[in-house]
């Protein structure tokens, strides 16, 4: 799995709450409108500048606090191929192998990056590469059930799986 | 193997788990809140999903937009009711109170006990030695669907507390002296056990405070041993529910401990916008306050209100500022009124609203104006989180909050006990 994308760099301690600000919060979404609130507790103007295939860098701890999956969700909505920092928040973390967004750790990402570098992430030989600096590191191995999942687009494409093949197995032993 | 890890396995149905292993699990209890179930019931739907797996092992709690001030609230909230009927879901609780408040309450809180959420402060009752997380709606929904979601087992720090408090000073300020200490990401995706000499005198209230906060530490769960206050809660909470308290075999079991001496910490705030952002309040007494919020699932349990009451009887609060209550629970509400404490506090000035997340929930009654000042006793000092991105939340204990309520600037509780 090669990304290969423009950066949005970002700092540290990036919660949730500014990631997707609460006084969007809607029961159910229409098409696009998580992702038109995209990072606004930061930046208002972020949902107009991001374009499909960018890649968020943030610093340690990045999407730390609420459970919100709105900011995981927006991200994927928006067309973000991944998300990189040297630590996430736990929950979020979740979110976004949820969602089927590459979320990759790399200690010390966000020194190596200004904002506007295309960098390359290839997921299977597990590296990171900024072309324009010739910055290179090898990425920490991610538990191969979260890649796969991720893979999978998520876990609802595996959830839906499970659940047809119990209504199978159920339809087989009924007959 | 330690505590947490034989919860996980036990759930697992594996006689043994190992650190860094990801395990399919089925909870004893999930928490969906009002946002969570609106969102979850939609997801899970997409998922294919139809009947929940196990409906006895759901309990729904309207907490955050409760009542709705919104009509689509009101509307997701009606749909839920059906979905709940529809379901066969009983336990269902609407105006009673803030989901981490009610489950211990409840005794949907147990030691050995797994705990799922949707909401990162599901932490809170894991300070019954059992394990409770948060987890994102995506999450809960395949759960609902399949009756099982997936966990890494975690390694564990532990802080051994020892030590005598200083006047004033409570767990909410050694949740924030470890935040100055070792960050916002003290724990990342670890568990977080509090132990020592101090850990065995704190009534049950205090030890909620402490494991409320590891979320904030970046942790999948707090854990305290369970011991004769965890058994004397359970017997007044869940005379009949029968419970297993797991041990932890050895210090092995711990990549780290910390000791930490209570005697050296004073009364804390965490100032705008980070919570390891940390002062004691006696050097913050230029800040003025404009308003107090008091409540939440960190300060909203009725030992919170005694100590607000200790501190309010026969004052007012400054003239410039304004103190907006939300009992934690229904439960604490009625307790507080009996004990003339809700009597004390609106004498004093105080305005008290629906036992509920309050403006820390974003989605009620007293939000803040751009360059107002609040001081709080909830866990979040996050700009924008009570209202307007342009005003500074400073985070504290009950005590804190309550002493400068009256002051109407920053001050430390101790000013108003040497009275």
């Amino acid at each position: 799995m090669l990304i290969k994308g423009r950066t949005w760099v970002f700092g540290r301690h990036v919660n949730t709450d500014l990631i997707f600000p609460k006084m969007w919060f809607r029961p159910t979404y229409e098409p696009g409108e998580m992702a038109s609130h995209l990072m606004v507790g930061l930046d208002e103007d972020f949902p107009s500048k991001v374009k499909r295939g960018d890649i968020i860098v943030g610093g340690l701890n990045f999407g730390c606090g609420s459970s919100r999956e709105e900011a995981a969700a927006a991200m994927k909505e928006a067309g973000i191929a991944a998300v990189v920092a040297p630590s996430f928040g736990r929950i979020y973390t979740r979110n976004c192998i949820n969602v089927g967004l590459p979320i990759v750790v790399s200690p010390g990402i966000d020194e190596q990056v200004t904002q506007g570098d295309e960098i390359e992430i290839d997921l299977g030989q597990g590296f990171i590469r900024n072309p324009r600096t010739g910055y290179q590191a090898r990425l920490p191995p991610m538990a191969p059930e979260s890649l796969r999942l991720i893979q999978d687009g998520g876990i609802a494409n595996y959830t839906r799986r499970i659940l047809e093949e119990r209504r199978k197995a159920a339809t087989q032993t009924g007959s | 193997m330690h505590a947490l890890s034989k919860i996980i396995a036990r759930h697992a149905n594996r006689e043994s788990v190992e650190v860094g292993e990801i395990v399919n699990v089925t909870p004893d209890y999930v928490m969906l809140n009002d946002r969570g179930a609106a969102r979850a019931v939609d997801l899970f739907r997409k998922m294919g999903g139809d009947k929940v797996y196990d409906p006895d092992q759901i309990v729904v709690v309207f907490d955050h937009h409760y009542p709705p001030i919104r009509q689509q609230d009101s509307v997701s909230q009606k749909r839920t009711r059906e979905w709940i009927k529809e379901q066969g879901i009983t336990k269902f609780h609407a105006g009673e109170g803030i989901g981490h408040v009610i489950f211990p309450e409840k005794g949907y809180a147990f030691p050995g006990a797994l705990i799922f959420g949707t909401d990162s402060h599901t932490v809170t009752n894991s300070a019954l030695g059992c394990l409770a997380t948060g987890l994102g709606h995506s999450d809960i929904a395949s759960y609902l669907a399949l009756g099982y979601n997936w966990l890494r087992v975690p390694e564990i720090i532990r802080f051994d507390l020892h030590g005598g408090f200083k006047p004033g000073v409570c767990a909410k300020d050694i949740a924030l002296r470890i935040a100055q200490l070792y960050g916002e990401d003290a724990a990342p995706y670890l568990g977080v056990e509090f132990a020592g000499p101090l850990v065995a005198r704190l009534p049950m209230s205090e030890r909620l405070v402490l494991c409320n906060m590891v979320i904030d530490f970046g942790a999948k769960s707090g854990y305290i041993q369970p011991d004769e206050t965890t058994a004397r809660f359970m017997t007044q909470r869940a005379p009949n529910l029968r419970w297993t308290a797991e041990a932890t075999d050895s210090v092995s079991d711990y990549t780290r401990t910390i000791d930490l001496d209570v005697g050296e910490i004073d009364s804390l705030v965490a100032v705008p916008h980070d919570l390891s952002n940390i002062q004691s309040a006696s050097t913050l007494s230029d800040v003025r306050i404009d308003e107090a919020i008091f409540g939440t699932c960190t300060g909203g349990r009725i030992d919170d209100f005694r100590v607000a009451a200790s501190l309010l009887k026969g004052r007012k609060l400054a003239p410039h500022t304004r103190m907006m209550v939300n009992p934690g629970s229904r439960e604490v509400y009625l307790q507080a009124m009996r004990e003339g404490i809700i009597d004390t506090m609106v004498e004093a000035g105080a305005v008290v609203g629906v036992p509920s997340c309050g403006p820390c929930s974003g989605c009620h009654q007293g939000m803040l104006a751009p360059a107002e000042n609040a001081i709080t006793n909830a866990s979040r000092n996050f700009r924008g989180r009570f209202g307007s991105p342009e005003a500074n939340a400073y985070v504290a204990s009950s005590a804190t909050v309550v002493a400068s309520a009256i002051a109407g600037r920053i001050a430390s509780p101790a000013e108003f006990m040497e009275h």
